[in-house]
């Protein structure tokens, strides 16, 4: 048995790309913090971190060995179980959603045949931890703000499931990887049906800013109303794992957004995974260009937006998708 | 579609803006041009001759408004010209409460407090703001000078600056036939962009022929300028018993040599009837000119 053999077992196989990935998603993360900082500092006039290493690449280094340093402080009242688990969860969520991105046809820890499913129902999840440590605080302004986060988030999760439906009728597969072989042959649905591919790829890139508690959706953290949210009370790592589950939850949520409709590993030429990565990289720029020019929603505007607005949009998608199918594809 | 169009604009907005190069100083590594007049410290000079600038007039002291300066005069016998003169035994100056207004560079006859153009004077103790005499002297030699002293400052309060063929007049009329060979030609290229940099320096050197006596007729020419000086200085010539051969002598060689005559505790007076006189001869009318001859 050598280790290719080794390697056809769905298990090993998951597990061995599953480590490759957390690793390279973490790094990832503290690049991606990095250039959010950097870019956010040349939008708003200044540098950026200039001090650790060449142009402060090491930054997120120092971030961390910052983090992993303070003290751990755990309020008095809190519920103890709870309050460690949250961030563990949270990054576990965030993670696990990346298993199923493919990178190339053969290359993802795991190709689920309801890998869609799959997706949705671990963001679904995302506000679960967040609550949880939020209810474990004992603080009220944790508390307030991990209420907004489950009002958000189960708002926002059914216009980005009805979204994230367009691809699936279309295509006909719930597997990512199905989805993409299937945008090769037709064009990517992000211009192909013209009307409601761009029109599902745009409200499944401002639910995902919406589940991710990115600005211009992030009431849940609201810092000039909310001190912190639903991380107030954590510090050191703990606090450092929600960032990190912020920034991994945007990757994998562009990832996911260019599989499912800017036609994944698809490429004129090159690698597949440089596609890949590419357009990955592309929609996280954007997610950090809009993070740094929009203000915050209000509360009753977030909903007004989701309910009025998005949920019936992509209603209406979902239909003209149907249509499609049934009529012309 | 407002709220659209302006989401729209909000991101190109930042689009543009992040294409821009950042406006960031580095600041210990790289440090902002500061404005050429920009001032912050102060040190005492010496003359060309090597010798202190400084005569203990106390003007300055009397004229700060925050009080921060304190002068303890004393007269000795100078070793480069052999002359009796003032000079200041102990010179304290205490930038805590110092409000940077220049007021003692102004009145100085001699040039001898200028301020200096350093980045950052802050300190870590008290102690650290409290210029003593050895700081000020060392401030010379280390700090890079500001854009001023008494004589430059003087000439700016000429009113026909500026004014063509008027410009140097008086300043010419009043200077006495002696001294005008010598420290006079020099001085007169500086005048000439009075916004230069490095200006101080060859104002210095144009001193370097001059003792004591003629670094205090420097100031002169400025004080004799301003027109409303002219009538008040004359009444002041009759009140005060004529002390030379020159007309319209400066008020500081006045106090000078009335502060050769006295004894050193009687000095603080002559210098505040001076200052009075000073005053005086500013462009503004002051209550003081009462017996002016235009009344």
């Amino acid at each position: 048995m050598n280790a290719l053999e080794l390697l056809e077992n769905p298990w090993i196989h998951g597990l061995a790309y599953g480590a490759v990935l957390v690793t390279l998603l973490m790094t990832a993360a503290g690049f991606v913090s990095w250039f959010e900082r950097k870019f956010a500092g040349r939008i708003q006039s200044r540098m950026g971190p200039t001090m650790v290493g060449p142009l402060g690449i090491l930054q997120p280094l120092a971030d961390g060995i910052k983090m992993i340093q303070k003290e751990q402080i755990i309020p008095r009242n809190a519920d103890r179980f709870l309050f460690e688990i949250s961030p563990g969860l949270i990054v576990f969520l965030a993670l696990g959603v990346a298993a199923v991105i493919p990178f190339t046809p053969g290359m993802l820890a795991s190709d689920l045949d309801v890998g869609v499913l799959y997706v949705l129902a671990l963001s679904g999840l995302m506000a679960f931890p967040i609550w949880v440590g939020a209810w474990a605080s004992n603080n009220k302004y944790a508390l307030l703000g991990g209420m907004r986060m489950v009002a958000q988030g189960v708002s926002y999760e059914i216009p980005m499931v009805l979204s994230a439906l367009i691809p699936v009728i279309l295509s006909g597969s719930l597997s990512v990887s199905e989805i993409v072989k299937y945008q090769i042959e037709h064009g990517w649905f992000v211009f192909w049906p013209p009307g409601p591919g761009t029109l599902a790829f745009t409200i499944f890139l401002l639910t995902a800013l919406a589940e991710g508690n990115r600005i211009p959706f992030d009431i849940p953290e609201a810092e000039s109303e909310l001190v912190s949210g639903p991380t107030t009370e954590y510090t050191g790592i703990k606090f450092g794992l929600f960032a990190a589950s912020e920034y991994v939850h945007s990757i994998v949520t562009a990832g996911i957004a260019s599989a499912l409709f800017l036609g994944g590993w698809d490429g004129p030429f090159g690698s597949p995974v440089f596609w890949m990565v590419l357009k990955t990289s592309v929609l996280f720029l954007v997610i950090t260009w809009i993070r740094w020019s929009l203000l915050r929603f209000r509360s009753d505007q977030l909903m007004m937006l989701c309910w009025k607005y998005l949920v019936p949009a992509s209603l209406a998608l979902v239909m003209i998708a149907g249509l499609f199918v049934h009529f012309g594809g | 579609m407002g709220y659209f169009g302006a989401t729209l604009d909000a991101l190109y907005v930042t689009f543009r803006q992040a294409l821009k190069k950042p406006t960031t100083v580095q600041y210990p590594t790289e440090q902002r041009e500061r404005a050429p007049r920009f001032r912050a410290s102060f040190a005492l000079t010496h003359d060309a001759a090597g010798e202190e600038s400084c005569i203990g007039c106390k003007k300055c002291e009397n004229i700060c408004p925050s009080d921060v300066i304190r002068v303890a005069a004393i007269k000795k016998t100078s070793e480069v010209t052999g002359k009796a003169r003032g000079y200041a035994e102990d010179f304290t100056l205490n930038l805590q409460a110092c409000i940077i207004c220049e007021l003692c560079v102004q009145v100085c006859p001699t040039d001898a407090i200028i301020m200096t153009q350093e980045q950052e004077v802050p300190g870590f103790s008290r102690e650290d703001l409290v210029l003593t005499m050895d700081k000020l002297y060392a401030n010379e030699k280390q700090k890079r000078w500001a854009w001023s002293n008494a004589t430059i400052l003087g000439e700016q309060q000429d009113p026909d600056r500026g004014v063509p063929g008027k410009e140097k007049s008086a300043a010419e009329g009043s200077d006495g036939e002696e001294k005008k060979a010598k420290p006079e030609k020099p001085k007169k290229e500086p005048k000439k962009e009075p916004k230069a940099e490095g200006e101080a320096k060859p104002k210095k050197e144009a001193k370097a022929t001059a003792d004591g006596e003629l670094a205090k007729a420097d100031g002169e020419p400025a004080k004799a300028e301003s027109p409303k000086s002219e009538p008040s200085k004359g009444e002041l010539e009759k009140v005060e018993p004529p002390k030379g051969p020159e007309e319209a002598k400066p008020v500081e060689a006045q106090v000078a040599v009335a502060e050769a005559q006295t004894p050193v505790p009687d000095a603080p007076k002559a210098n505040a009837v001076a200052v009075a006189a000073k005053v005086d001869a500013s462009p503004e009318p002051s209550a003081t000119t009462m017996d002016s001859p235009t009344t």
